[in-house]
């Protein structure tokens, strides 16, 4: 019984491993300038090694002078605590370069994802309200308009939707992403929605409404606090979507200035940063963070969703 | 008595007059930016035309081109069924071992952080992964072929994406081993919502371990396969994300996807009308699977009763 539990971990720590392997080197890769890159992606970064080595003496109270190389390779006696200063800064060097050029591109995705999931939230909560809560002639039908969108592909409206979005002027504009991301991100929202909302006990509205409650109070105080949860998996799903979007946001900015993180990435990886490659881990890993943090925010809430059992065909 | 019920009928109205007024900017935005590209998509594949260049009507001969004239799109078609075949072998395996594994760990607290920590690679841009796949791992100086060389096997070091021969199955195995994502959380849900009393039957009977796994396990999450099964397959037709970041179809055509034809088609070479007749041809191959989805694989649907 116990072997067979250590089989199990030692399993998934095997595919853990293989799965963070990646990513792990991307981060130890951006403390490291490009001539170490070019010799090999094993290795400690040099500027880890000097700060230790550094830091070994300021600890000691080891006062001797310590050899430190400028950018031009020219040498250098300093203090300890300088030196330790600057290997410090050599180590997030890659970083304050990359967040210099993706901080543009970080502002536009969150613009564009943000506004994005309030319009979803405002819309599909709305929507979904309507036509669940109450029957009105055509709103079958509505429904159907609605969720019909579905079953038509990214791959069928890509080219057109560009030549409307076109046609419309909102090229180079955070319309041309934010109000179709709108248009399709609600759909899956509504979906959801309604069919929570559709499970909601119909007493609770009646015992509102005896109260004295309008159909607005009622959206606001039964429907909104009671579906906080699903409304949370929505908006993580639909935020998601958006900022990993990358195929959209690189063809309708033609001229490049409303770049979101991901189409972003794609440029710089094939522009002049291509061999620098130092600054791109850098940036991969600086465009990580902001869903890092919504993931720490918000996993226990998804993770519960999805493992209720609410995705399966 | 009239002017009564005519109230009543307007107040009926009225309500039903508020109800479109509040799912207005719904159908507003869907009709703009969802229907009206439906139906530019049908519409505009009949026409030769480029962007601000004059179109001209040219009836189904754009289809006709995709079917008998286009030297790029069957051979695109074959790698897109190659890729589809192996992400879906893929995807209905080795999650499924992986989630099965965590769900037999003896603690909640180790199932609930294996999953979170399966689930963490979900916050790295799918562009920085294909990025990182293709200038990190498979680059000339990159780490698989670093490797190699230090596990003593230069000779098998080469330009993965690069070299025609290895160039499919190198994208094809780009995200190895994997388990980073949505599959193991969704397969996990589908074990942990079989009944108790269907493992304890099983453990009486004296099935256990691999046995288990493929008499009760694979099909007690039967409809969790079938979504992901769904999900891969409509993928697999539709998307070319990570072939445009990975090797723009390259070398030659040899990692070429209609998804991405489409995509220069349009974009490249300015011919919108063509692109879109490519378009519509995925979406009726999709629409198709679908239907074919619909129609015969509802035996899941039986097996759900037992529950």
């Amino acid at each position: 019984m116990k072997i067979k539990t250590l089989i199990l971990y030692a399993a998934l720590m095997v595919f853990l491993v293989l799965t963070m392997g990646p990513f792990a080197f991307v981060i130890n890769s951006s403390f490291r300038d490009n001539v170490e890159l070019y010799h090999g992606y094993f290795g400690v970064p040099r500027a880890f090694r000097g700060m230790g080595a550094a830091a070994m003496q300021v600890a000691r109270g080891d006062a001797r002078a310590m050899t430190i190389e400028n950018s031009e390779g020219e040498a250098r006696a300093v203090p300890p605590r300088e030196a330790l200063g600057h290997h410090a800064r050599l180590a997030v060097l890659s970083y304050t370069r990359a967040w210099a050029v993706i901080r543009p591109y970080m502002v536009n995705s969150l613009v564009v994802s943000l506004s994005t999931a309030a319009g979803v939230l405002l819309l599909a909560t709305m929507t979904a309200f309507v036509l669940s809560r109450y029957r009105f002639f055509g709103s079958r039908l509505l429904f159907l308009f609605i969720i019909s969108t579905m079953m038509f592909p990214g791959v069928l409206t890509l080219v057109p939707g560009f030549l409307l979005v076109k046609q419309l002027g909102l090229l180079n504009s955070y319309w041309a992403m934010v109000l179709p991301y709108m248009a399709g991100g609600q759909v899956f929202a509504i979906f959801v929605l309604k069919s929570f909302f559709d499970g909601l006990p119909e007493d609770l509205f009646e015992a509102a409404r005896i109260d004295g409650a309008g159909h607005l109070q009622s959206y606001r105080h039964i429907v909104l606090p009671l579906s906080k949860p699903v409304i949370s998996v929505v908006l993580v799903m639909n935020i998601l979507g958006t900022w990993n979007n990358f195929l959209w946001p690189f063809i309708v900015n033609t001229e490049g200035k409303h770049h979101v993180v991901a189409s972003g990435l794609y440029v710089l990886a094939t522009s002049a940063y291509a061999s620098n490659l130092s600054t791109l881990f850098a940036a991969y890993v600086l465009s990580s963070i902001p869903l890092l943090i919504l993931f720490i925010y918000a996993t226990r809430p998804f993770i519960q969703g999805v493992t209720s059992g609410a995705f399966k065909a | 008595m009239g002017t009564k019920a005519g109230s009543i009928l307007s107040e009926r109205m009225r309500f039903t007059l508020s109800c479109y007024a509040l799912l207005l900017p719904s159908v507003l935005l869907l009709s703009i930016f969802v229907y009206i590209p439906v139906l530019w998509a049908f519409s505009k594949s009949l026409y030769q035309f480029e962007v601000g260049g004059e179109s001209e009507f040219i009836g189904l001969r754009n289809f006709g081109e995709i079917l008998w004239r286009d030297p790029i799109i069957w051979p695109s078609l074959l790698n897109m069924a190659i890729f589809t075949v192996i992400a879906v072998c893929i995807r209905l395996s080795i999650p499924v071992v992986v989630a099965k594994l965590i769900y037999s760990l003896p603690t909640e607290r180790g199932r609930y952080y294996f999953r979170l920590a399966f689930l963490t690679p979900i916050v790295v841009p799918g562009v920085a992964v294909q990025l990182i796949w293709g200038g990190l791992i498979y680059a000339d100086q990159g780490l698989l072929n670093e490797l190699l060389q230090r596990v003593g096997l230069p000779q098998l070091a080469h330009g993965w994406l690069s070299d025609p021969r290895t160039a499919l199955i190198a994208c094809a195995m780009v995200g190895f081993p994997f388990v980073g994502g949505f599959e193991v959380l969704i397969y996990y849900a589908g074990l942990a919502n079989i009944p108790q009393s269907v493992n304890e039957a099983a453990l009486l009977e004296g099935c256990t371990g691999v046995r288990k796994f493929f008499m009760i396990d694979v099909p007690m999450i039967m409809s969790q396969l079938k979504l992901i099964l769904i999900l891969t397959i409509i993928g697999g037709v539709q998307g070319f994300e990570a072939l445009f970041i990975l090797t723009r179809g390259g070398p030659g055509f040899r990692t070429m996807v209609p998804g991405l034809w489409m995509y220069f088609n349009a974009f490249s070479f300015q011919r919108m009308g063509y692109a879109c007749a490519i378009g519509v041809c995925l979406f009726l191959i999709i629409f198709t699977l679908t239907l074919l989805n619909i129609r015969y694989f509802r035996s899941t649907e039986e097996l759900e009763g037992v529950r």
